[in-house]
């Protein structure tokens, strides 16, 4: 094994699928750079259209950003559309499509018996409303609660693991606030 | 007790002492044997490096000799072996290629041994033999993974343990085959023994060979297997002496605790370089389908679903920690396992993603853990569970661990380590007897030599190029299956179309054979051993906004034409999905078709009937609108999908022409385009999650379910830590505190 400076251009051909799978072994075979993750953010940067700064991606384009006017830290898709507080799941504020039938399910999983059982389990799609991306699945049982996928530990992560915490270290406590979205549902039921 | 490593070298006295040790040490200490320097390490990095090598290089040449001098077909062949070198007690040292994190069950057999006073009765001394195969007591996922122990002693003093694992070919259930796939309890999983001495100067006792011709069905190849173990267990132990000869003994009994915590410091660094510190949600479903499959057992007569929830915890220490509160509890069927073997699923990911620059030691087990609640299907509250499937639906534990760390690493901005993660594979198994009266069981292990790698961020999966549980990725060789099992021939393997999550990158293609049976004899019976089945995906939540992969379906085709049609030269079916089209277009008739989305019974075969699987499916990355769509003309033209799944599924229309006869599709930019655009303006007016919740809510406060569904929450509400999961259901859906389904 041995340790590479993988560029931000390197970084770049990865994210766009066109490095060649050579080097992408090569990357697989070496020691990890330290720096990916703030190279990594810079090319994010880069490439989105709005100018609130990447704390963190979560996935294809949903990020965590610190708002530029307000300082707040939210969830953010790539189009621009905001979830809000990125300690509630992101996917209670998506639209949502359900496939229950097989007709529904083939139109996805095929051949047909390759399809999961009506009634035993349902197709959720997520999409974006601000601009129609299908942001995540879920193929579970009828009444199951909608995961939270991923909720990352920020402040202990920029200050323990890169000695270098966020100006607004401490403001936000680390916790999963997605019920308070939902008692207030509950209170328009 | 002891005040450190030297202190415990000098005056521990017994297996016993040593194990007391090392958790008190270690425990107390947070480093292994509270070691806090790795002296020999430092004293000469070069001389320690070259004894790890040789220790290494010993069980290496351990698995490729012994599996070449005495072994079954599916131990000669497949990737589910392991050979290893462990401590006296039970932390692994170094292991051979093959299924590695089996070593997970050499600490729970050892500690096993050593608790329960084995130093005394019945003794362990030079030449003895131990073998298990045991859930419960020595940590095995199920009973057809059978191991081998051969104490090491150096000058009287015991220095350690030779170990071996395989899957061998039967394991002498009601159902036959290696994993039975239906059990009621532990009595119906098969020849299952806890860690007993087979043997004595080396050499096994006649009971033992005699003990495999009664109780299994494929004695000849089980007792190979046995003898291929020990044989390679003889091998470390012989070279294991040399090596300490060469270093020293105090200087072996240092250096193997050190590099044991040299590889736990490893892992904290990856854990810290890799990873995010947070909290990431998984969950998967596997189904069981008993009912009326066992109206002799009441009990068991059932449908629902076995529920496997992993909360994994990322803490800035740094140390993970899988958390299944919310799996279902243990049932009535085959799917059960106990905390080891449930570990080997568990650690999958560890040794996938982190001992890229370390050693692959124990070393792991230290700073991540998983923990099961009391009652769950992965911890039962009995000894008397069955265990006899595990896997089933341990790999997707496996695969939702995966996933969780893929989240990391891609958050992280190291794409090149991520893959939409799935855990499918099957086997095929059985019994029968041949014209001459010989009888025999068999399994088929080639779905589970290598199945399709999922989605990378950036790129397709491929088909049959990985398993999650070994690097020795291998489906083995046809002919060696066909001669392995008699009335068994392959008509056909080919990978299936539209069989995959499909996603902007999609998992790669599943793969199907069809098994054409010829002359069984007087009779033939086969069943499945897998992992999921259709009835429900596996992994229940896509990356990005890709789709799962989907799990195996099976078709039966009995009572055909089949076998007229081939001789008179006609074109068969190459894969599942092409009998269905050869039956639906009428150029194959049968009495009998079946097609299994859950596990099916055992099957009676008759000459030219067909037994085919699909399987081994791999999951997507991305959203399918964002695929470029000249990928999907691509895929059309090498007939990976169909025009069906290119238009409903990747919004793509193509042109379809025919050259020389041959197919041809390209793409229609204009109408693909518009397509795509309408996509997304009716994914604009889908409803909100918001007006979802208020319909959903109302449905699940009337228990509007069928009684599957109902009884899978019931069972993940009934665990030790189920009440958390009834909370956490409640509050998501803001129904009365006391709600049950």
């Amino acid at each position: 094994m041995e340790k590479i400076e993988v560029s931000k251009e390197m970084i770049k051909k990865l994210m766009d699928g066109v490095l060649s799978d050579q080097e992408v072994l090569m990357l697989q075979n070496s020691y990890k750079d330290h720096d990916r993750f703030l190279k990594y953010l810079e090319v994010l940067q880069e490439r989105v259209p709005w100018d609130d700064k990447i704390l963190m991606r979560l996935s294809e384009h949903v990020y965590i950003v610190q708002k530029k006017d307000t300082g707040e830290r939210i969830s953010k898709c790539t189009c621009g559309y905001e979830f809000g507080d990125y300690r509630v799941n992101w996917k209670l504020n998506c639209l949502i499509n359900v496939r229950k039938t097989i007709e529904e399910m083939s139109e996805v999983y095929h051949p047909v018996p390759a399809c999961p059982e009506p009634e035993w389990q349902e197709i959720r799609e997520f999409f974006c409303p601000g601009c129609g991306t299908q942001l995540a699945v879920e193929v579970v049982p009828p009444g199951y609660p909608i995961l939270f996928e991923f909720l990352p530990d920020l402040d202990s992560f920029y200050k323990e693991w890169l000695h270098s915490p966020l100006p607004d270290h401490g403001k936000y406590r680390f916790e999963d606030k997605s019920l308070t979205l939902i008692e207030k549902w509950s209170k328009e039921v | 007790m002891f005040k450190d490593l030297d202190d415990v070298l000098k005056n521990a006295k017994s297996l016993k002492d040593l194990l007391a040790a090392r958790d008190e040490l270690t425990q107390k200490t947070g480093t292994y044997y509270g070691i806090q320097e790795l002296k020999l390490k430092e004293e000469d990095p070069l001389k320690f490096e070259q004894f790890y090598a040789e220790l290494h290089s010993v069980v290496l040449r351990a698995r490729e000799h012994s599996r070449l001098i005495t072994a079954s077909p599916g131990g000669r062949e497949m990737g589910e072996s392991l050979w290893s070198l462990c401590t006296p007690d039970g932390d692994t040292l170094a292991n051979s290629l093959g299924f590695s994190t089996h070593m997970v069950a050499y600490r729970k057999a050892i500690r096993f041994m050593i608790e329960n006073g084995y130093e005394e009765n019945p003794g362990i001394n030079e030449g003895d033999i131990f073998s298990t195969d045991d859930g419960n007591t020595a940590g095995a996922p199920h009973p057809g993974d059978t191991y081998t122990y051969l104490p090491i002693f150096f000058d009287g003093e015991m220095v350690g343990w030779a170990a071996a694992v395989n899957h061998i070919m039967e394991a002498g259930a009601p159902v036959a085959g290696s994993w039975p796939g239906f059990a009621v309890d532990t009595t119906m999983d098969g020849l299952v023994f806890p860690p007993m001495k087979v043997g004595e100067n080396y050499t096994p006792a006649r009971w033992w060979e005699e003990l495999w011709k009664a109780r299994t069905r494929a004695p000849v190849f089980n007792i190979l297997d046995d003898k291929m173990r020990l044989t390679g267990c003889m091998y470390i132990e012989q070279g294991v002496k040399e090596i300490i000869k060469k270093y020293g003994l105090d200087y072996y009994k240092r250096a193997i605790r050190e590099v044991i915590e040299e590889t736990r410091r490893a892992i904290v660094e990856n854990i810290k370089t890799l990873c995010v510190p947070g909290v990431y949600e998984g969950t998967s479903f596997r189904v069981v389908k008993y009912k009326g499959l066992s109206q002799v057992w009441p009990h068991a007569d059932k449908d629902f679903m076995l529920h496997t929830r992993m909360t994994v915890r990322i803490s800035p220490e740094p140390k993970i920690l899988g958390d299944l509160t919310g799996t279902s509890k243990w049932d009535y069927c085959a799917f059960n396992g106990y905390p080891g073997g449930a570990d080997i699923a568990f650690y999958l990911p560890v040794t996938g993603n982190f001992l890229n620059n370390t050693k692959m030691t124990s070393g792991l087990f230290y700073d991540i853990r998983s923990y099961y609640p009391e009652g769950c299907t992965y911890n039962p509250d009995t000894p008397y569970a069955a265990f006899s499937n595990i896997w089933a639906q341990s790999m997707s534990m496996g695969a939702l661990h995966w996933n969780a760390l893929t989240r990391a690493f891609y958050a992280r901005g190291f794409l090149e380590e991520c893959i939409s993660c799935e855990g499918d594979w099957a086997g095929i198994q059985g019994a029968g007897t041949l014209a001459n009266g010989q009888q025999y069981g068999f399994t088929n292990f080639e779905q589970v030599g290598g199945v399709a790698q999922g989605a990378y961020p950036f790129r397709d999966g491929i088909p049959v190029a990985w398993a999650m549980w070994t690097q020795l990725c291998n489906i083995g060789n046809q002919e060696e299956w066909e001669y392995l099992i008699p009335p068994f021939f392959y008509l056909g393997r080919r990978l299936v179309k539209d069989f995959c999550g499909h996603g902007k990158y999609r998992g790669g293609l599943g793969l199907s054979s069809v098994h054409w049976i010829v002359q069984p004899g007087r009779d033939l019976y086969i069943s499945r051993g897998g992992a999921g089945m259709a009835q429900t995906p596996f992994v229940a939540i896509g990356q990005c906004g890709g789709y799962p992969a989907p799990n195996s379906w099976y078709v039966a085709l009995r009572n055909s034409n089949l076998n007229e049609k081939i001789k008179e030269g006609l074109p068969y079916p190459r894969s599942a999905d092409e009998i269905l089209e050869y039956v639906n277009e009428g150029k194959i008739e049968a009495k009998d078709l079946q097609i299994f989305k859950a596990d099916p019974p055992q099957l009676r075969m008759e000459d030219g009937d067909v037994f085919s699987d699909a399987s081994g499916a791999a999951g997507g990355w991305g959203d399918p609108l964002e695929r470029d769509p000249y990928m999907v003309i691509n895929d059309l033209n090498n007939e990976w999908i169909s025009e069906k799944i290119a238009y409903t599924c990747y919004g793509v229309v193509a042109k379809k022409s025919s050259i020389d006869g041959k197919v041809r599709y390209e793409l229609d930019v204009e109408s693909t385009e518009k397509t795509r655009e309408e996509r997304k303006k009716a994914r604009l007016s889908c409803q909100s999650v918001k007006d979802w919740w208020m319909k959903e809510r109302k449905r699940v406060i009337n228990k509007d379910f069928i009684e599957p569904v109902r009884y899978t929450y019931k069972s993940s509400f009934s665990t030790k830590d189920g009440e958390k999961f009834r909370q956490y259901y409640v509050g998501f859906w803001q129904l009365d505190k006391d709600f049950e389904l």
